[in-house]
C-alpha cells in the first residue's frame, strides 16, 4: 500500500505548510483562504481512511459553510483585508512556538505509544462502514436523540443570532 | 430492524420541545406579550408529569443500545432542572417584560438550554453528552448578552462564549481519544475498557475532557470568564448560569467519572482533587474581596463548585454510593440556596439600584422581609444550621470520612478551612443587611415587589428550612437516585 | 489498488488539473497586467454603491442570510443519510426527519416573520 503513504505524506506536508500559512499570512482574508487547504486536506486524508462520508461532510460544513461565515464575519469587523503587518501580531511568537513543541512531541510519542503497532487493513467491509447508508443507520437507530436535540440547538442558535444581528 | 421507540421515557424531553415550539409560534403569530411567558411557564410544569408519571412506574429504561438510560438518577436531576427552571422563569418575568427586551425569543433560549438539561441527566454516551452540553451553552452564549446596548453585557457574552467554545473544543479532542482507544462512544463499553489495562494517552484523553468539563463548571484554574459573565449578564440569566447550566455540567461531569472513567482511578482522581482544593480556595479567597454582590456571588459559586467536587474527587475510595449521594444532594441544595440568593440580589436592586455591597447596608431595616430571606440564603450557602446548607457540607464530608485515605482527609481538612473563610464575607453581607446604618438615596417607598420574584424566594427559603430540619427528604432522593430500577 | 481508490484517483486528477489550469490562467494574468496597487481597491464592492460606514466592512444583514445558509447546509448533510436508507428506515425514519425539517423550517418562518429577510 505504497500509493496511500504517498498519498498521505503529500497531503499532510501541504496541510502543515498551509496551516503554517494561515497563522503567518499578514491578511486575513488569506489566512481564511490557507485555512480552506488544510480542510480540504483533511477531507482528503478522510478518503485515505475510506470515512468517505466525513469526508463529503467536511467538504460541505467546512469548506461550504465555516470558512463562508469566517468570510462574513471579517466582513463584518473592520480587520485590514489589504497586508498591514503589525495589526494581526499579538507579539506571543516565541511562547506560541514552545507550546506547540510541547503538544507536538507530548500527542506524538503517546499516539504511537497507543497505535503505534496497528495497520488498518483495507477491505470492503471498511469502505461500507464509511458509507453514507452505514452512517445513516447510525443516525436514525442508535443516535435519535442527539439528532432530534441538534435540530433544536440549530433553531435557538438561528434565534439567538437573529436577536444580536436586528437592528431594533 | 427499526428500534422500539419507548414515548414514555421521551415525554417530559417531548413535552419541553412542543413548548418551545408553542412559545415561537405564540411570539410571531400573535401580539399577546405575556402569552410567550405563560406558555413557557405552564410547559416547564407540565414536563413535570410524565416525570411524575415514570418516577411512579419506577422502570428503568434503557434506549438505544444503552445511549439514553431513563432511570432515578435521571428522574431526580429531571425533576431538579425542570424546577430550577422554573424558578428562573419567575425570575425573568418582571425583569425581561420591564426591560422591553425580546421576549419570545428570551424564553425560547432558556427552554432550549433547559432541555439540553434534561436530556444530559439521561444521555449515557459521549455524543448524546455532548450534544446535549453544547444545547445548553449555545443559547446561554446569547442569553448572557441579552443586554444588547450595555458594554459589560456584550462583554460578558464575548467571553463566555470564546470560552466555551475553547472548552467545547478541548473536551471533543479528549473524547474523541477516548473514543478512539475504546471504539464506542458508550460510557458502558468505556467502563469495561478502562477496566483492563490502558495506554498513556487514555489518562490524557480523560485529561482533556475533564479540562473541558472544568470550564463549564468553571473550576479553578479555569474559571477565570465566570466573574465577568455574571457580572454582565441580565442577573436572571447569571441566576441559571450559576445553578442549572453549572449542575448540567456536573451531571455530566458525575454520570461520565461514574459510569465511564470510574475503573482508571488514577486518571482521573487527581485531576478532581486538584481541581476541587483550587476552586474552593481561590474562589473563597477572591470572593472576601468583592465589592459587588454580583461578583461575590460568582466567586462563591465557583467555591462551592469546589465543595461539589470533593466527593467526586474521593469517590474511587467510597464503598457503595455514599459520594456519588453526596455530589446529588449537594447539587440538589446548592441550586435552591443559589437561586434564592439571586432573587434575593434581584429584589435588593429594585431598590437600591445598584449590586454594591455597601448599597445594601441598613437594608434590614428599610426591607426586612427582603433582608431575611437574603440572610437564610447567604447564613445556608455559609452552612450554618438549621438551614439546608449544613446538610449539603454534612455530606460531603460524610464522603470524606467513608474514603478514609490521606489525600481524601487531606482534602477534607482543605475543605473546613474554606468552610470557614467562606462564613467571612457571607456573614460580612448580612452584618451590613442588619447593623449598618441606611445609604441615602435607597428608595423606601418603592412598588411592591413581582410576584414571581417574590413567589421564587418564598419557595426557596421553605426549601431551605424543611430540607435544613428535615434533611431526610433529599437524603431519600440521594439514595433513590443510585437504587437499581 | 482497490476499486475506491481508483475512483477518487480521479477525482484528484481532476483537482489537479484544475489548480494547473488557474495557475496557468492567473500566472499569464500577472505576467502581461501592469501593476498598481491603490487603497481604493480594498473597498467593499457592495452592489455599486458606496460601502456602509460605521464599524463594518459590510452590512450587518447579509450575516443573517449566511446564517440561514449554515443551518439548511447542516441539515442537508443530516438528509443524505435518511435519502439512502429510505427504505429501509420507511414510516419511522420519515417521522424522524418530518420532526428535524419542520423545527428547522421554524427557525426560517421566524426570520421571515421578524422581517430580517426584508431588505427594506
Amino acid at each position: 500500500m505504497w500509493e496511500q503513504q504517498v498519498a498521505f505524506w503529500v497531503l499532510a506536508v501541504a496541510m502543515a505548510a498551509a496551516a503554517i500559512g494561515v497563522v503567518r499570512s499578514r491578511n486575513i482574508v488569506h489566512a481564511a483562504l490557507f485555512l480552506v487547504v488544510v480542510l480540504a486536506g483533511a477531507a482528503a486524508q478522510y478518503i485515505l481512511l475510506a470515512a468517505e462520508f466525513v469526508a463529503w461532510v467536511q467538504v460541505l460544513i467546512y469548506i461550504g459553510a465555516v470558512v463562508v461565515l469566517f468570510l462574513f464575519g471579517i466582513m463584518l469587523t473592520r480587520a485590514p483585508m489589504h497586508d498591514d503587518a503589525g495589526a494581526l501580531d499579538n507579539d506571543q511568537r516565541w511562547g506560541g512556538l514552545v507550546v506547540a513543541l510541547f503538544v507536538l512531541g507530548v500527542l506524538i510519542a503517546l499516539l504511537v505509544n497507543a497505535f503505534g503497532g496497528k495497520k488498518i487493513h483495507f477491505s470492503n467491509a471498511l469502505v461500507s462502514l464509511g458509507r453514507t447508508s452505514h452512517v445513516g443507520t447510525d443516525i436514525f437507530r442508535v443516535f435519535v436523540v442527539p439528532f432530534e436535540v441538534v435540530s433544536m440547538l440549530l433553531l435557538a442558535a438561528l434565534v439567538g443570532a437573529v436577536v444580536l444581528a436586528r437592528k431594533d | 430492524m427499526n428500534p422500539h421507540v419507548d414515548f414514555h421515557a421521551f415525554a417530559p424531553e417531548i413535552v419541553l420541545t412542543v413548548t418551545i415550539v408553542a412559545v415561537l409560534i405564540a411570539d410571531l403569530f400573535t401580539d399577546d406579550s405575556k402569552l410567550p411567558a405563560r406558555i413557557a411557564a405552564l410547559g416547564v410544569l407540565g414536563s413535570l408529569v410524565p416525570v411524575l408519571t415514570l418516577a411512579v412506574d419506577g422502570q428503568t429504561r434503557s434506549l438505544f443500545g444503552g445511549a439514553f438510560v431513563v432511570d432515578p438518577f435521571s428522574l431526580v436531576l429531571t425533576g431538579f432542572f425542570l424546577v430550577a427552571g422554573y424558578v428562573t422563569l419567575l425570575l425573568s418575568f418582571d425583569y425581561i417584560g420591564e426591560g422591553d427586551y425580546y421576549q419570545g425569543e428570551f424564553y425560547v433560549l432558556l427552554l432550549t438550554s433547559l432541555l439540553g438539561m434534561i436530556v444530559i441527566s439521561s444521555a449515557r454516551d459521549l455524543i448524546s453528552i455532548f450534544v446535549a452540553l453544547e444545547t445548553i451553552t449555545i443559547p446561554t452564549f446569547v442569553l448572557a448578552g441579552w443586554r444588547k446596548h450595555d458594554t459589560k453585557s456584550n462583554e460578558a457574552s464575548l467571553k463566555y462564549f470564546l470560552i466555551g467554545v475553547l472548552s467545547s473544543a478541548v473536551m471533543l479532542y479528549g473524547m474523541s481519544l477516548v473514543f478512539g482507544l475504546a471504539n464506542s462512544t458508550v460510557l458502558v463499553d468505556i467502563h469495561k475498557y478502562a477496566s483492563g489495562h490502558t495506554p498513556a494517552l487514555f489518562a490524557v484523553a480523560v485529561f482533556l475532557t475533564l479540562v473541558g468539563f472544568a470550564f463549564k463548571v468553571s473550576a479553578v484554574p479555569f474559571h477565570f470568564w465566570a466573574p465577568d459573565t455574571y457580572e454582565g449578564a441580565p442577573t436572571p440569566v447569571t441566576a441559571f448560569l450559576s445553578v442549572a447550566s453549572k449542575a448540567g455540567g456536573f451531571v455530566a461531569l458525575l454520570t461520565i467519572v461514574r459510569l465511564g472513567f470510574f475503573p482508571s482511578g488514577n486518571s482521573w482522581q487527581p485531576i478532581l482533587w486538584v481541581l476541587a482544593a483550587a476552586s474552593m480556595t481561590l474562589g473563597n479567597l477572591a470572593a472576601l474581596r468583592q465589592t459587588n454582590i454580583v461578583r461575590m456571588l460568582a466567586y462563591s459559586s465557583i467555591a462551592q463548585g469546589g465543595f461539589i467536587l470533593v466527593p467526586l474527587a474521593v469517590a474511587g475510595d467510597v464503598r457503595g454510593n455514599a459520594a456519588w449521594q453526596a455530589v446529588v444532594i449537594y447539587i440538589l441544595i446548592y441550586g435552591a440556596m443559589n437561586l434564592g440568593a439571586f432573587a434575593a440580589v434581584i429584589a435588593a436592586a429594585r431598590r437600591t439600584r445598584s449590586a454594591e455591597i455597601s448599597r445594601l447596608a441598613g437594608f434590614g431595616r428599610t426591607n426586612p422581609a427582603i433582608a431575611v430571606m437574603f440572610s437564610v440564603f447567604l447564613f445556608s450557602l455559609a452552612g450554618i444550621p438549621p438551614l439546608a446548607g449544613w446538610f449539603a457540607k454534612f455530606v460531603m464530608f460524610r464522603a470524606v470520612f467513608d474514603a478514609n485515605t490521606t489525600v481524601a482527609v487531606v482534602l477534607g481538612v482543605i475543605a473546613a478551612v474554606n468552610s470557614v473563610i467562606a462564613f467571612f464575607y457571607y456573614s460580612g453581607v448580612v452584618r451590613r443587611l442588619w447593623f449598618d446604618e441606611p445609604a441615602a438615596g435607597v428608595e423606601l417607598s418603592s412598588p411592591r415587589l413581582p410576584v414571581g420574584l417574590s413567589a421564587a424566594m418564598g419557595l426557596m427559603t421553605a426549601v431551605i428550612l424543611v430540607v435544613g430540619v428535615y434533611p431526610q427528604f433529599f437524603a431519600r432522593l440521594g439514595e433513590i437516585a443510585f437504587q437499581r430500577g | 489498488m482497490t476499486e475506491f481508490y481508483r475512483q477518487y484517483l480521479s477525482v484528484a486528477v481532476l483537482i489537479g488539473a484544475a489548480a494547473l489550469m488557474f495557475g496557468a490562467m492567473l500566472g499569464a494574468g500577472r505576467l502581461l497586467r501592469p501593476n498598481r496597487p491603490q487603497p481604493e481597491k480594498f473597498i467593499t464592492y457592495e452592489a455599486g454603491s458606496d460601502p456602509v460606514g460605521g464599524w463594518g466592512q459590510s452590512n450587518v444583514r447579509y450575516y443573517v442570510y449566511a446564517l440561514l445558509f449554515v443551518m439548511f447546509d447542516v441539515e442537508a448533510v443530516f438528509i443524505f443519510p435518511w435519502a439512502v436508507n429510505l427504505k429501509s428506515l420507511g414510516v419511522y425514519g420519515l417521522i424522524e426527519m418530518a420532526v428535524f425539517i419542520i423545527v428547522l423550517t421554524l427557525g426560517l418562518v421566524y426570520a421571515w416573520r421578524k422581517g430580517v429577510l426584508r431588505w427594506a
